[in-house]
């Protein structure tokens, strides 16, 4: 079975970390945001994944070579020249995803994280032998987002409305897609958008279908949802009784630390938090909400919450960082400074406290 | 006196990628020196004021970049200026005299008699050819540019004491709490080649007393001590200041202008003093306006020859238009830099901003800002790709690259 991941752009959302490395590369409880879908596809018998992006192509295949010889499965790049919508892509890439099989096709998004229950997607859309199937998730606010409105007992999709202004449902696009290859036949080769061009046709047909996805989903495409994608995922990996989740004295609720990370004497460390390679956390620590990307240093007494430390930055002894401060690669704050919701670009020394949200370039 | 053996040689020190964020966002996209001021790389303001030094060998660029960085810049603007001009790429931070002196057999290939050293970010008129003249005529180790400032701002800066009638330095301070003098160095000097002693003396001096044992700890703790390798030498703090009073250095004081390039903001205004300068210098280089179908012009303003702007376009004071920039019907630019590629849509109005390569402006909208070159928002800056959509006022605020700007934004900063 073939994937396509639609990447995209630029990934402006999640500076400063997206000034070091594309979006797909930015960690997420300590692997590559993109690994998990990855890793996800070939869980369930994907041989070929296609990234479809636009912006630095030669970062991503550099470390993709990694990947495919980990992880034993094709990756290929199809490269946007100009940026072709949510749906285009697929037309770019029609020929790395039809084979002679005829099988369908997964098409996922980077921004996504969920449970990623592509087994059971496999069996929803052989069972209603329908175009097109379509995770659907439920969300407090719907017309934040475009709201699918299905039939209740098949899950047959009657309209799409976007951004509603009254309440038509609350199960939104979750981003999952598992396509027939006639579908690729609908798309032409231009900016275009699935939601708003392709999928409409379809379910006038009467031939799209919507699963709704159980266990959670996050679109981690910015840092606010970034940090409560981890609380969502780390949650998730409790519910399944994860070995991968930290124990002892010094940890309270989900913690993931990477076992070349070392934890000092006297630290309190979690709910809610991913320590990632190399790290290193000295004695006096209290870690709460947070992520700690590879290479950081936590210096003693220092106090994180509810922030994302960049790599190889460094935080420095009693200072205190909170309120969503995003560090950037290399920033190191010094010792005894406070951050309040300070988004610190790469290779900064924060010498003086940051009392109120600022962007520090 | 100034046989035709005496070469010169000129070093510009360019700075590197990691030091220096004061620039972002403009340099996300582009090393700092070869931003453009003026329609030329901010390089090349010192380059050719080099020029002008007589019996002038070669011309290095030492800096922290890649080479791959300079490359092209460097075989073109020699071709262009017919001068021999080479980058030298240090492998790690040494200093303002350690980079000199790590690149001394380089420097000293053709044995010059004397050797400037000039920082890229400094905007100036650079009296090259007179720091000459009198500093033969000091026989002194070095003559560094001076100039005077008010005493509020000079504190920023290393103050410098001379004598009133020898012009030797007497005293040299970096960055003093309490006010020195209100003459400042302008990053600007002229060496013999005796300068690498003095340098290779500080090192000797910090390795011998790095491998003394007995340091108290109360001298460990000292920033001063906090060791600096032995082969990481500052110009300031570590030759002129110790070495003042000593009858090794000299001053020459300037009249003209001179200021730092640290900010896109000051770019903005030393861009606008070079314009100035060309006015007297070279004026063909300046935009005249001239004719039926040109757009009008006002006060100093740079068009790039393969930019288009529309007749009814009203252009300047100081305004810079780069390469295969479209300026539309009833533009409206003052004091601004537009990069390359840029499209300015009808009927906008841009005052007091830099706007980034392949940006696009929108119809009737407006990018402006308060004009204060030293505050942090004081000039807009819109960085590589951004799009500003019609009729949308973007005013006192920087937009990194790739943005689309739907709604109006005061004082922002969009990341």
């Amino acid at each position: 079975m073939k994937a396509l991941i639609l990447v995209g752009g630029f990934g402006t959302r999640l500076r400063p970390l997206t000034l070091s490395v594309p979006k797909p590369l930015v960690d997420f409880a300590n692997k590559p945001m993109i690994l998990h879908q990855i890793e996800a596809l070939k869980a369930i018998g994907v041989t070929e994944v296609v990234l479809a992006i636009n912006y630095q192509p030669e970062v991503m295949l550099n470390f993709l070579k990694d990947f495919e010889a980990k992880l034993e499965i094709k990756i290929t790049c199809s490269q946007e020249t100009e940026p072709l919508g949510t749906a285009g892509p697929l037309a770019l890439a029609r020929d790395k995803l039809i084979d002679e099989s005829g099988d369908p096709f997964f098409v996922l998004n980077s921004d996504v994280i969920s449970e990623y229950p592509l087994k059971e997607m496999i069996e929803f859309h052989k069972s209603h032998g329908g175009e097109a199937s379509i995770m659907v998730t439920k969300v407090d606010e719907p017309s934040k987002y475009g709201v699918v409105v299905t039939e209740e007992s098949t899950g047959k999709v009657e309209r799409f409305v976007e951004k509603p202004k009254l309440f038509v449902g609350n199960k939104i696009n979750a981003g999952i897609y598992l396509l027939n290859p006639s579908v690729l036949d609908r798309i032409q080769l231009r900016p275009t958008s699935i939601e708003k061009e392709i999928f409409p046709k379809i379910a006038a047909e009467g031939k799209l279908y919507a699963m709704v996805l159980p266990g959670f989903w996050m679109d981690i495409g910015q840092p606010k949802d970034y940090i409560t994608g981890l609380r969502l995922y780390l949650d998730s990996l409790r519910k399944k009784a994860s070995p991968k989740l930290a124990t002892g004295t010094n940890i309270i609720g989900n913690v993931l630390v990477d076992e070349s990370a070392k934890i000092g004497e006297g630290c309190l460390i979690g709910p809610d938090v991913a320590i990632g390679p190399g790290c290193v956390v000295e004695s006096g620590v209290r870690l709460s909400c947070c992520t700690v990307m590879r290479g950081v240093r936590i210096k003693k007494h220092a106090c994180i919450s509810s922030s994302i430390i960049g790599w190889h930055s460094t935080v420095g002894q009693w200072a205190r960082v909170e309120n969503m401060t995003i560090l950037g690669e290399d920033v190191h704050v010094c010792d005894e400074i406070y951050s309040n919701g300070g988004v610190v670009l790469p290779h900064k020394e924060i010498k003086s406290s940051i009392l109120k949200p600022e962007i520090v370039m | 006196m100034g046989g035709s053996e005496e070469r010169v040689v000129a070093v510009i020190m360019v700075g590197g990628p990691t030091k220096g964020t004061r620039f972002r966002p403009l340099s996300l996209n582009t090393p700092k020196p070869l931003f453009p001021l003026a329609g030329q790389p901010m390089v090349n303001h010192p380059i050719s004021a080099c020029k002008k030094i007589p019996n002038l060998a070669q011309i290095y660029l030492i800096g922290l970049y890649e080479e791959r960085d300079f490359a092209l810049f460097v075989s073109s603007i020699s071709n262009e200026l017919r001068v021999p001009v080479r980058y030298l790429k240090e492998d790690k931070p040494h200093g303002s005299a350690g980079g000199l002196y790590n690149f001394r057999d380089q420097i000293m290939e053709e044995s010059p008699s004397h050797i400037f050293l000039l920082n890229c970010d400094v905007c100036c008129s650079f009296p090259l050819a007179e720091m000459l003249v009198v500093h033969r005529s000091y026989g002194g180790m070095g003559t560094i540019l001076v100039i005077k400032v008010s005493p509020e701002s000079a504190s920023q800066f290393g103050e410098l004491v001379a004598d009133p009638v020898t012009n030797e330095l007497l005293h040299y301070t970096e960055k003093p709490e309490t006010f020195v003098s209100d003459r400042i160095n302008c990053g600007v000097y002229l060496f013999t080649p005796d300068i690498f002693t003095a340098v290779q003396d500080v090192s000797s001096q910090r390795k011998d007393r790095a491998t003394l044992r007995r340091i108290s700890s109360f001298e460990a703790l000292q920033p001063a001590n906090r060791s600096l390798p032995s082969d990481f030498v500052r110009l300031d703090q570590d030759i002129l200041s110790p070495l003042a009073g000593k009858k090794q250095f000299y001053v020459y004081e300037t009249t003209d202008y001179w200021e730092q390039i640290k900010t896109p903001g000051m770019s903005l205004k030393c861009s606008g003093l070079y314009l100035a300068q060309f006015r007297h210098t070279s004026p063909h280089l300046l935009a005249s306006g001239e004719g039926m179908k040109t757009a009008a012009i006002s006060g100093n303003v740079y068009i790039h020859p393969s930019a288009k702007v529309h007749p009814t376009a009203k252009i300047g004071p100081s305004a810079s238009i780069s390469a295969n920039a479209r300026i539309g019907a009833g533009v409206r630019l003052v004091n601004c830099i537009i990069l390359d590629d840029v499209e300015i849509k009808e009927n906008a109005v841009v005052i007091h901003a830099i706007v980034g390569w392949k940006s696009s402006i929108g119809r009737w909208s407006r990018v402006q800002a308060s004009g204060d070159h030293n505050a942090k928002l004081g000039v807009t800056i819109l960085g590589e790709s951004v799009m500003v959509e019609d009729e949308v006022v973007v005013i006192n605020s920087i937009v990194l690259p790739n943005k689309t700007m739907n709604v109006s934004v005061q004082e922002e900063i969009i990341l």
